[in-house]
């Protein structure tokens, strides 16, 4: 095997190791630190009897290591339990709700991207001036900011004063029922039911929060980018270049951007894994039906199957964003490989 | 920073103009961010300490004004809709969601970069199991982790300082373990070890104190991290008791009001972490600057 291919196989091999340490991590921290949740399902008046039948059938009357032996067994054909709210399988839960929030993400991170780096270049290139401060300006406070904040103060502008968007009631108007469920992503699902109406009610409900989110992305992009961009601008290569006579825009995008892309990849891997895990505050404030507000409910409620299925999907989305970012590395840039 | 990036020999400067402007310029940016970064925080500091002697009103009493006032006189920040004085609570809330940051991040870095220290100087079975065990963490999405423990271990001061601290180890441990890599074999610590220290006193008399400028560094950024989460916890109602002028408890309770056009007292709790989180920013950008002098910007 190749060189490459092998590196790609080991880094690939390692994800193995690390899910395995975030199921365990997950299952015992889920027991320990959330008590018991019969309290919550038994009647006050409930008999101990009762209650025993309560814990017997939440799956929580074996000892703790059978529980947990139990729980690998399970996830081994993705069954993540049921979870005690919704009553319906933690999967078909999951599934349900991955859908808004990957349509809000991309958005999202769409926005931010198509922000985030002209944005930064546009700040490398006039640096130490004017158009540089501004987006500094814009950067800091766009991380400085809580995304929640954000979010509302965007309400109040463009909803409740302006009226130029609708309010935060989710992915729909409320009374409005969704098209027939294809792809799960109502921008698209409106279209393939041929209501173009939908379709703008859809996109007028998601511009609230997908701007929020964009600001939130498109700042740190911006800085890593106008950080790449300006070490990028003083390498040899770049001298080089200039001293071949150039002209700017080969220089600042043929080469220097293209240089300076690698670390930005980096975070953007690394904002996605955090956005498609579903962003809790921002779902929470515009009543999205993602799973952000599920794993809210869920931790509200001691909901452990639900948690651990959760928190189970969002790191090895965090790994897996990571892994993605590595590989995407090898492939790109020939130095990593030597 | 790899140690590629220490080896690396620095890029010459292109023209003569070059050579002078430059290093000026980024000294100029670099004092200026630390000044301003360095007086906002004094800034807070001074306003959490005078709340404690002195607010406009009593934060806590409701009822001062009639429950939503605009901003006026009497009231430069309005009040919220029990008609406590907005003022007053941010004066108060500066206590908690500053004091919860620093002596979070406090926590985090004594212990995480002790960790680091030894993780990177000693290596061999400690470091690889720290290794592995860090990145299993930090798989974990740090705001989620924190509303778990608290929403389990209960909500309060104590507890909210000791996950946030938790959250933070691991960025620590990676840092300093880092830093000491590169450096562990540099002629000065080479030279403490022949002058006949022991190990631990080198690692951590003689390399930590090496080390301590991008620690600090880090440490603001991740303050602001800690502020920002702290709001975050307050916000979802997990972090303090509901009636605490924390500024992410106090956007929540301004939420309603916000729908129906009283924007105050959600948005004035949001310049207050914005001031906050913002000034760390630039304090570990010009501390980057200062512990890395060939940090080109």
């Amino acid at each position: 095997m190749s060189r490459l291919g092998y590196m790609m196989l080991r880094r690939l091999l390692w994800v193995l190791p690390v899910a395995f340490g975030v199921v365990t991590l997950t299952f015992f921290m889920a027991r320990v630190f959330n008590g018991d949740p019969t309290e919550l399902y038994a009647p006050p008046e409930a008999t101990d009897a009762l209650r025993a039948q309560i814990r017997a059938r939440l799956g929580l009357a074996d000892p703790l290591p059978v529980q947990y032996v139990h729980y690998l067994g399970n996830l081994v054909h993705f069954d993540f339990g049921v979870s005690f709210n919704t009553g319906q399988s933690v999967a078909a839960d999951l599934s349900d709700r991955l859908p808004a929030t990957l349509e809000l993400g991309f958005v999202g991170l769409a926005l931010g991207i198509a922000i985030g780096i002209p944005a930064g270049v546009l700040a490398a290139v006039n640096r130490e001036r004017w158009p540089d401060f501004a987006l500094r300006g814009f950067t800091l406070s766009g991380m400085a900011l809580p995304q929640f904040w954000i979010g509302l103060v965007l309400i109040w502008i463009f909803f409740v004063s302006l009226h130029w968007l609708p309010g935060p009631v989710g992915r729909l108007p409320i009374g409005v029922a969704l098209p027939p469920k294809v792809t799960g992503f109502l921008l698209i699902d409106s279209l393939l039911a041929g209501r173009p109406d939908l379709w703008g009610l859809a996109l007028r409900q998601l511009a609230l929060p997908a701007i929020t989110l964009g600001i939130s992305t498109a700042a740190p992009i911006a800085r890593v980018t106008r950080a790449a961009m300006v070490e990028a601008m003083q390498s040899d290569y770049i001298r080089t270049a200039v001293a071949m006579g150039h002209g700017p825009r080969a220089i600042w995008f043929r080469y220097s951007l293209r240089n300076a892309l690698l670390p930005v990849v980096t975070l953007i891997g690394g904002i996605a894994g955090h956005i498609f895990a579903g962003a809790v505050l921002l779902e929470s404030i515009f009543a999205w039906p993602g799973l952000g507000q599920y794993a809210l409910q869920a931790i509200e409620r001691s909901d452990f199957a639900a948690l651990q299925g959760f928190v189970i999907y969002a790191s090895l989305l965090y790994v897996l964003a990571f892994l993605a970012v590595d590989l995407v590395y090898m492939l790109v840039d020939p130095r990593i490989r030597a | 920073m790899s140690s590629d990036e220490v080896m690396a020999p620095p890029s010459l400067p292109t023209s003569q103009a070059q050579v002078h402007a430059r290093p000026r310029r980024r000294r100029w940016r670099t004092t200026w961010s630390l000044r301003i970064g360095l007086a906002a925080l004094v800034f807070y500091v001074a306003v959490a300490l005078l709340s404690l002697v002195w607010t406009p009103y009593d934060p806590l009493v409701p009822g001062i004004g009639d429950g939503y006032d605009a901003p006026s006189l009497a009231f430069p920040l309005g009040t919220d809709r029990l008609g406590s004085d907005m003022l007053s609570r941010l004066m108060m809330g500066a206590r908690y969601d500053l004091g919860i940051a620093l002596t979070a991040v406090a926590i985090a870095l004594t212990i995480g970069s002790a960790l680091g220290v030894v993780a990177g100087y000693f290596g061999g079975a400690f470091d690889t199991i720290a290794m592995r065990a860090v990145e299993i963490f930090q798989a974990f999405p740090g705001l989620l982790f924190a509303m778990l423990v608290v929403q389990a271990v209960g909500a309060g001061i104590v507890n909210v300082i000791l996950v946030l601290s938790f959250v933070g180890i691991p960025d620590y441990l990676r840092l300093a373990r880092a830093e000491i890599q590169a450096k562990r074999n540099w002629q000065y610590a080479e030279a403490a070890r022949l002058a006949g220290n022991p190990r631990w006193r080198v690692a951590f008399r003689h390399l930590l104190p090496n080390s301590v400028g991008p620690l600090l560094a880090f440490t603001s950024i991740n303050a602001a991290f800690a502020a920002l989460v702290t709001a975050s916890l307050g916000f979802l109602g997990l972090g303090l008791s509901p009636n605490t002028p924390e500024w992410g408890n106090m956007i929540a309770r301004g939420q309603d009001g916000v729908m129906t056009g009283q924007w105050w007292v959600s948005f004035f709790p949001g310049l207050a972490i914005l001031g906050l989180t913002g000034s760390l920013y630039l304090l570990g950008d010009a501390l980057a600057d200062l512990a890395d002098p060939r940090r080109r910007r």
